[in-house]
This record gives structure tokens, C-alpha cells and sequence, in this order.
């Protein structure tokens, strides 16, 4: 990475700006169909009714909340790198930090669907708003899921307000070199940006206060999510250490997912030099130590279960193992502990056939896992007589499969049309004499 | 009375070479309009003698605020059907600390949004006057300002000093 210019930093992202070739107009077609197919199964359930899923008592948690989960853990590593490791100095996450915040800004969206689609009404959504419905009843604040409205709409206007942010001196950086339509184009979203000092310097205060404020956020958002499940009185949910446990889990997901979608992009728009094996590998470690967080997460529920002498704990974690949906529980497990660990060959974190295909696995794994939580619990309560199983319909496939399109189509956008890496951050990693080591 | 201004900008390649301009313009008396750079410098604003950043003040003021807004709201909205829910107070503190928290750092970002903007002078479409696109990429511009008279002299400091340079239109002010 020392070996670069400035210019050639310039170069070798504004290249990745050319008109994209058919094949990639293909791809998103692709994306499209299967977000159009997913919009069509929420139609679909929107003209039928919400029986067209699969939640029926006990289970009334169904994909669309592991969904939502999951979404909004996979969006916790892009905040981590972008605010957090930039209050530690970690010079590593300059060439990932863009792609990881793009990443966070549309995981949000797509996870703030889900809610709506769990809803059923979906046109009854306005009883979430601080608005007093037809009985002058007002949003109940004391509940957890009214702290998620206000954690989850705040993330994505903080997420994408910083995201914009880190953008300008890009934008402008681009406009320079831009004629026509696309020059003006990027005035407007530079803003009208050149780099005086007088900007330089409230930006980076600005910048500064932004990471500072989106850490304590990034944690408390997860935290709330946790809660929604933490502050009822279901076995296998009602436990002080979910709000740790799924900030870890949320940042093990979306560093999987930074790995499985920046291999591809290094490869396809050459960025080898810039997104250097040694980033790689320090996602990867990264990785390893969530994993054991987890891990060790996994292992305390357990311990509690047995150490309480709750009868109804010790049911409920011993059925999540060995009964029904003992094999999305094993996965989890060899998925988000074992699988990771293998990052600790340095010939398996610098092979990246072994880098991505273990990505994938952190991501099945920790699906799973938020399959394993929410249906694992609710379809085992405390009466064996309302005990019952789940299994998703293909609505809720389609509309699962239609998220992630969501989110590639958006993501496939982004990279043609938006620098994916900040040319302005990796600037200051040479200027500073970040070495590969930084 | 009217006099002609000359603009000359002189672009340097690092910023140790526009450090040291910048020292040698202001002990000769040149006068700096503005300095331009591709990344951030914590050295060039302390070398012109800029005040620090007022942007955290506008921050503090959004979180203080958000924190009230949040706390408050969810105060309301309880107190609007006095009804006891789990047995937990109307006004109950943890639930609505956790909501004023959450607005804390909404407002917190609205206020910081807010002084990047104004304290930065942005948007700013006109940005293309007295600018050199190379500012973006990889150099340091340092924009001076002199009478017509004295364009040649301002061009050899910057030239003996390794700058590439660039002269703007003449533009008319009043002395």
C-alpha cells in the first residue's frame, strides 16, 4: 500500500466509475427480479392476510423478525469500522471503512422492512409514531419495541448522515475530474466542496464527533434489539447478558459479510493494492475474537440453565440442542465458534477461497443463530401443552430472498456509481506513513 | 478608489513545502486568501492562526437538547393515559432514560450536521472561482492575493519554491 500515489489512489477508484459493461446491467437485472418477487409476496400478504405465513401460536416470531435481526447485526460492522476503529486509529480500516458504512446504510433499510412486513397492516404503522390513534391511546414508551423505533430510525439517519459525510471530499474529488451532466451531478452532491482549510478543519471536528457519537449508539441499538426479547419472561430470552451477547453477535455477522461482499469487489475492480491481504487477515482475526465472544456466550446460557436448577432453563436449552430444531442449533454452533477458528491458520487467512467460503458459513451460522433464539424459545414455553414447531412458507422465503436482493441490488448500485473506497482516507494513510502494518 | 487584485495561486506537492510558504508569506506580509488541500492537515490551520473549531458547540447543544426532547416526549405521552403498566410508574425513569438517550444522539448528529455546514460555509455552488481542480487530487493550493504590480514577485516566491502556479482573473475591488 506505501508504494502508492495519491494519484494512482485516484485512479485506480474513479476507474471503477466507468460506464459498467452489459454483464453488470445483467446482474442487476438478475437482483431486481428477485426484488421484484419479494415485493410481489408482500403484496401478496398485504391482499390475503398475514396467515400466509407460517407464524401461527405458539409461534408468532416468525422469519420476518430473525430477518429483521439479523439485518440490523449485519449493519453493526460497518459503524464499528468506520467510528470505532477510527477512534482507536486502526489504519487498517481506511481501505474498508467506505464499502462497511454502504454496507450499514443498506442493511438498515433493508432490516427497517421487516417490522412492516411483520405487521400484516402495514398501513397501521403509524401507531409506532409518537401520534395518538383514534382513542387518544399514545405509543406505550415503556416497551422495548418502542425503544427499537427510536434505536433502529435513529441508526439509519446517524449510519447515513456519516456515511455522506466521509462522501464530500470524495464527491468533489470526482466532480474535478467529471464533465457534462455527471460534473454537475456532483457539484450538488459535493456540495460545492474544495478542500479550504476552513472546511478541512470543521470537517474533521465534525468527522471526530461522529465517530464518537455512533459508538455509544452502534452499541445501544443492538443492546435494544436484545431487549425486545430480554425484558419478556420466556425461557431461553430472559437473561442479563443478551444485550452483550448480541452486540458481539451483530459485529461477528457484519464483519462475515464484509469479507464474503470485498473479496469479490477487490478482485473485480482490482483493488489489490489498496484492499491489501494484510486488511484481509485483519478482518479475519477480528472474526476469531468475535467467534469466541460468541462462543463464550453460547456456553454461559448453557451454564445458567443448569447452575439456576430452573427446570423450565434446563428443558428449554436441552431441547434446543437435541430436539427439533436441533440441527439449525449445531450449525449455529460449528458455524459461528468452530468455523471461525480456522482463521487462525495464517495459510487460511491468506487463502481467500478459505477467507470467503468460512465468510459464508459466519453468515448461514449466525441466521441460525437468530432462528434459534427467537423460534427456539417461543415454540417451547413454559406449558408442554402450547409447545409447537414452525416452518417458514414460501412467502416468507420469497420475501426473504427478495431482502437480499434488496440489498445486492442497492450494494451493485452503489459500487458503479459511488467510490467504494475513500480516496481521501486511504490519502491519509500514505501521508501518515501507514504502512501495511498500520 | 478602485484598484485590480491578482490572485495567484501556488500549488506545492507536499505539505512541508506549503508549511514553509505559508511561514515565509506571512513573515513577508503576503496576503493568504485560503489554502486548499486533497486531505485534512492539522498543521496548515495552526500555521494560519485558525481559531478552533466551533462545530462541537452546536453538537453539545443538539444532544442537550435531543436528551430533553426524548425524555420529555416519552413523559407526555405517558402522562396523556395515566395508566400503571407492569406495575412500573407513569414517569417511569429507566424505560424513558433509554429514549432520551437514543435522541441524545440524534439531535447530538442534527447539531453537528448543522455547524459542519454553516461553519464550513456549505453548499457552495459558485466553488469553481479562484480554484484549481488539482487541489482535489494532489496538491496543496495556497491562494494570494496582491496588487497587479507586484503578480511578478508573487509568482517568483512561489516558483523559487517549488510551486506550480496558477493566475486568476484580474477582479476589481476597492482600496
Amino acid at each position: 500500500m506505501s508504494d502508492l500515489t495519491y494519484k494512482e489512489i485516484d485512479d485506480t477508484v474513479i476507474d471503477t466509475l466507468s460506464p459498467p459493461t452489459a454483464k453488470y446491467w445483467g446482474i442487476i437485472a438478475l437482483v431486481f427480479a428477485g426484488l421484484l418477487m419479494g415485493a410481489g409476496c408482500w403484496l401478496y400478504q398485504i391482499f390475503i392476510g398475514v396467515g400466509v405465513a407460517g407464524m401461527n401460536t405458539p409461534v408468532h416470531w416468525g422469519t420476518y423478525l430473525i430477518n429483521f435481526v439479523f439485518w440490523v447485526g449485519i449493519a453493526h460492522s460497518g459503524t464499528l469500522i468506520s467510528a470505532i476503529l477510527h477512534l482507536f486509529r486502526a489504519g487498517w480500516r481506511n481501505p474498508i471503512a467506505r464499502a462497511a458504512e454502504t454496507m450499514t446504510v443498506f442493511a438498515v433499510c433493508c432490516a427497517g422492512l421487516f417490522p412492516f412486513i411483520h405487521l400484516g397492516r402495514v398501513w397501521l404503522v403509524f401507531y409506532m409514531l409518537p401520534f395518538p390513534n383514534q382513542r387518544t391511546l399514545w405509543p406505550n414508551f415503556q416497551s422495548p419495541l418502542m425503544f427499537d423505533v427510536v434505536a433502529i430510525s435513529t441508526y439509519l439517519t446517524v449510519s447515513a448522515l456519516f456515511w455522506y459525510t466521509g462522501l464530500m471530499p470524495d464527491l468533489a474529488a470526482i466532480r474535478d475530474r467529471a464533465t457534462g451532466t455527471r460534473k454537475r451531478v456532483f457539484t450538488i452532491l459535493s456540495l460545492g466542496w474544495t478542500g479550504e482549510q476552513g472546511q478541512w478543519h470543521n470537517y474533521a471536528r465534525g468527522y471526530l464527533f461522529f465517530a464518537a457519537l455512533a459508538t455509544p449508539l452502534v452499541i445501544s441499538v443492538h443492546s435494544v434489539v436484545s431487549w425486545d426479547f430480554a425484558l419478556s419472561v420466556i425461557p431461553g430470552w430472559h437473561t442479563t447478558i443478551f444485550a452483550p451477547y448480541f452486540v458481539a453477535g451483530a459485529i461477528h455477522s457484519g464483519l462475515a459479510m464484509v469479507l464474503t461482499l470485498l473479496i469479490p469487489l477487490r478482485k473485480i475492480f482490482g483493488y489489490e493494492r489498496i484492499i491489501t491481504i494484510h486488511v484481509l487477515e485483519s478482518v479475519a482475526k477480528t472474526i476469531v475474537f468475535t467467534g469466541l465472544i460468541v462462543g463464550f456466550a453460547y456456553a454461559t446460557e448453557i451454564f445458567i440453565a443448569w447452575y439456576s436448577h430452573n427446570i423450565i432453563e434446563m428443558e428449554s436449552f436441552w431441547w434446543r440442542a437435541f430436539g427439533d430444531y436441533a440441527i439449525p442449533y449445531w450449525i449455529m454452533v460449528f458455524c459461528n465458534t468452530i468455523a471461525p477458528l480456522f482463521y487462525l491458520f495464517k495459510k487460511v487467512r491468506t487463502n481467500l477461497k478459505l477467507l470467503f467460503t468460512i465468510s459464508i458459513l459466519v453468515n448461514i451460522g449466525m441466521w441460525y443463530e437468530r432462528f434459534v433464539i427467537i423460534i427456539g424459545s417461543v415454540a417451547h414455553g413454559f406449558l408442554p401443552n402450547a409447545w409447537g414447531l414452525y416452518s417458514p412458507t414460501l412467502i416468507e422465503f420469497g420475501i426473504m430472498i427478495g431482502a437480499f436482493c434488496l440489498f445486492f441490488f442497492l450494494f451493485l448500485l452503489f459500487v458503479k456509481h459511488l467510490p467504494s473506497v475513500s480516496m481521501t482516507e486511504m490519502k491519509e494513510t500514505l501521508h501518515h506513513g501507514a504502512s501495511d502494518d498500520g | 478608489m478602485t484598484a485590480e487584485k491578482t490572485k495567484i495561486m501556488g500549488l506545492f506537492e507536499s505539505e512541508a513545502d506549503a508549511l514553509a510558504a505559508i511561514a515565509d508569506m506571512r513573515s513577508l506580509g503576503w496576503v493568504i486568501e485560503r489554502v486548499h488541500s486533497p486531505i485534512p492537515s492539522e498543521n496548515i490551520p495552526r500555521a494560519l492562526g485558525m481559531r478552533k473549531s466551533r462545530v462541537g458547540w452546536f453538537t453539545l447543544a443538539g444532544g442537550i437538547t435531543g436528551f430533553f426532547a426524548g425524555f420529555l416526549m416519552a413523559a407526555f405521552t405517558a402522562s396523556r393515559w395515566s395508566l400503571i403498566v407492569s406495575g412500573k410508574p407513569v414517569v417511569a425513569l429507566v424505560p424513558f432514560f433509554i429514549v432520551g438517550f437514543e435522541f441524545t444522539i440524534l439531535f447530538a448528529v442534527f447539531g453537528n450536521v448543522i455547524g459542519l455546514i454553516t461553519q464550513a460555509n456549505l453548499p457552495k455552488f459558485n466553488y469553481s472561482q479562484d480554484y484549481a481542480p488539482e487541489c482535489s487530487a494532489d496538491q496543496y493550493g495556497i491562494l494570494a492575493a496582491c496588487g497587479p504590480e507586484e503578480a511578478g514577485e508573487l509568482e517568483a516566491f512561489f516558483t523559487e519554491r517549488g510551486a506550480h502556479i496558477r493566475s486568476f482573473d484580474v477582479a476589481p475591488s476597492t482600496a
